[in-house]
């Protein structure tokens, strides 16, 4: 971990992924979510705090965050990782065994499982390529989420798994902002 | 290294417990309860330059609200301990990872005989309170220079009466591992401290025909992944041709001693460089702290680290 390195991120609409699904049409319309939890970690590692209210700055991430400052995990490889965001319905999946991969319910908390964002009624696997509105900041989808190893060993938790397309979105932020719990989750475009 | 989850945490006391051992005591600046643990457990304790220590939780593992630790003053030691003394004061902020439990006691056992050697006495510390708090049956022996330098000694001694025994080297009474005789079915001996201690009582309760599975033994030592698992490999001597197998649980600077080589050491941990040696044709996994980067790809320190399949030693 260096804690100077600049954080790079790909434009989520660059985003191998983000860049063909942008010109895919399709995807689920007219959902109105709700954003629950907001949590940041100041670096690698280092357990999540949670959140009143989150500055998100365009192109960078929120601030205070560990892929904000270029200290996470994953920094100093180039993605799209400025705001990372989990349903709260596959949390409650893990919660309920289903499906049943592994030896019982999972209890993942919204401090535990490291993305920023948890979020009600917010169909995630369908917006990569798509801008959505969270409160006042626009967020574009670049890529789906997926679970690492790195997590299962840090919770000592059998999370992999579990998580395997259900892991939530990574997003660029096209417009910053204030963003608090409570604020509605809506679709643009 | 393993990962594990740090936390900030507040210290909220820090009391000299010995002339060179402070006790300091952490919370958890938002959450009434810090994460579970077990007795024997140890936390990282991250230093500003990204290092870490290991320190043993000595407090009452019942009580989630706190973490207490006991850390000595080592003048001669590589700076950890020093920072921490001189920065680690009530309001200041630590680095704490979630704990793990190398030591951990053995459920079943119908006695516990608890031996710590100077500051290794701090996860003994905390399983003595585990045990007294239900009554279980058990010993600690508290083996230091003096009273004045007994780690937790008021504390220990509030907490186990007459189960505590002080052996104090100024005053001439040593522990004496051949006092604890035979081995019996479900006493478990417990050891944590020095290495010249930890080895005396491993030898003499081998000799004795404890199964080693009723000893249990808990090194300070700066490893950096305290769950890496050894595997055997095969040295080859390169000025000889002659092959030397070194199994799992043998160091390489053993098994080299074990044919006939003297090979300085000092430290044995990883840390002092004594043992320095070369290599040529061979993946070695290097464990150390001590060898610089741009030295690993032909020296390697044989106390700790170790080669996958094989390696050809200059020797």
């Amino acid at each position: 971990m260096s804690a100077t390195s600049a954080p790079r991120h790909v434009e989520a609409f660059a985003h191998a992924a983000g860049s063909v699904a942008a010109g895919v049409p399709g995807g689920a319309t007219g959902w109105h979510g709700t954003l629950l939890n907001i949590h940041i970690a100041p670096a690698a590692s280092y357990e999540m705090e949670q959140l009143a209210e989150a500055h998100c700055v365009a192109g960078r991430g929120i601030e205070g965050d560990r892929y904000f400052l270029g200290t996470g995990t994953y920094s100093p490889k180039p993605d799209t990782r400025e705001v990372t965001l989990i349903e709260q319905e596959a949390l409650d999946a893990l919660a309920r065994n289903d499906p049943p991969l592994q030896g019982g319910p999972i209890q993942l908390a919204p401090i535990d499982h490291r993305r920023n964002l948890t979020v009600r009624g917010v169909p995630l696997n369908h917006l990569v390529g798509r801008r959505f509105q969270v409160g006042e900041v626009i967020l574009r989808g670049g890529r789906l989420n997926f679970p690492c190893k790195y997590l299962e060993e840090l919770l000592g938790q059998p999370v992999y798994l579990p998580l395997y397309n259900r892991s939530g979105l990574n997003c660029g932020i096209e417009r910053g902002g204030i963003i608090r719990p409570g604020d509605p989750i809506t679709l643009l475009d | 290294m393993s990962a594990r989850i740090v936390m900030r945490l507040t210290v909220v006391e820090a009391v000299a417990t010995t002339p060179e051992v402070v006790r300091l005591t952490f919370a958890h600046p938002q959450r009434p309860e810090l994460p579970a643990w077990e007795p024997g457990a140890h936390v990282d304790l991250r230093l500003p330059d990204g290092r870490t220590r290991q320190y043993s939780l000595c407090g009452d593992p019942a009580d989630r609200s706190r973490y207490v630790l006991a850390i000595k003053r080592e003048d001669a030691g590589r700076g950890g301990s020093l920072w921490t003394h001189d920065n680690l004061t009530p309001g200041a902020v630590a680095h704490v990872s979630h704990p793990r439990n190398n030591f951990g006691l053995t459920v079943e056992a119908r006695r516990h005989v608890l031996i710590g050697g100077g500051i290794g006495v701090t996860p003994l510390a905390a399983m003595a309170r585990h045990l007294a708090a239900r009554g279980a049956d058990f010993t600690l022996h508290l083996c230091a220079r003096s009273a004045e330098h007994a780690p937790l000694l008021p504390e220990l001694q509030a907490l186990c009466g007459d189960r505590l025994r002080c052996w104090f080297s100024s005053g001439g009474s040593r522990f004496d591992p051949s006092t604890l005789g035979a081995p019996a079915d479900g006493v478990h001996v417990y050891a944590c401290g020095p290495q010249r201690l930890t080895d005396v009582i491993q030898d003499t309760l081998k000799r004795t025909g404890w199964p080693a599975a009723q000893v249990h033994v808990e090194h300070f030592a700066p490893m950096a992944d305290e769950n890496y698992k050894p595997e055997p490999f095969d040295a080859l001597i390169a000025s000889t041709g002659a092959f030397i197998h070194v199994p799992a649980d043998v160091s390489l600077l053993d098994a080299l001693r074990r044919h006939g080589f003297a090979m300085p050491s000092s430290c044995e941990i990883g840390v002092c460089g004594s043992c320095e040696c070369g290599y040529r044709d061979g993946t070695v996994i290097h464990r150390d702290v001590v060898l610089p980067v741009a030295k690993r790809q032909d020296r390697m320190m044989p106390c700790v680290s170790r080669a996958r399949v094989n390696v050809t030693l200059e020797l």
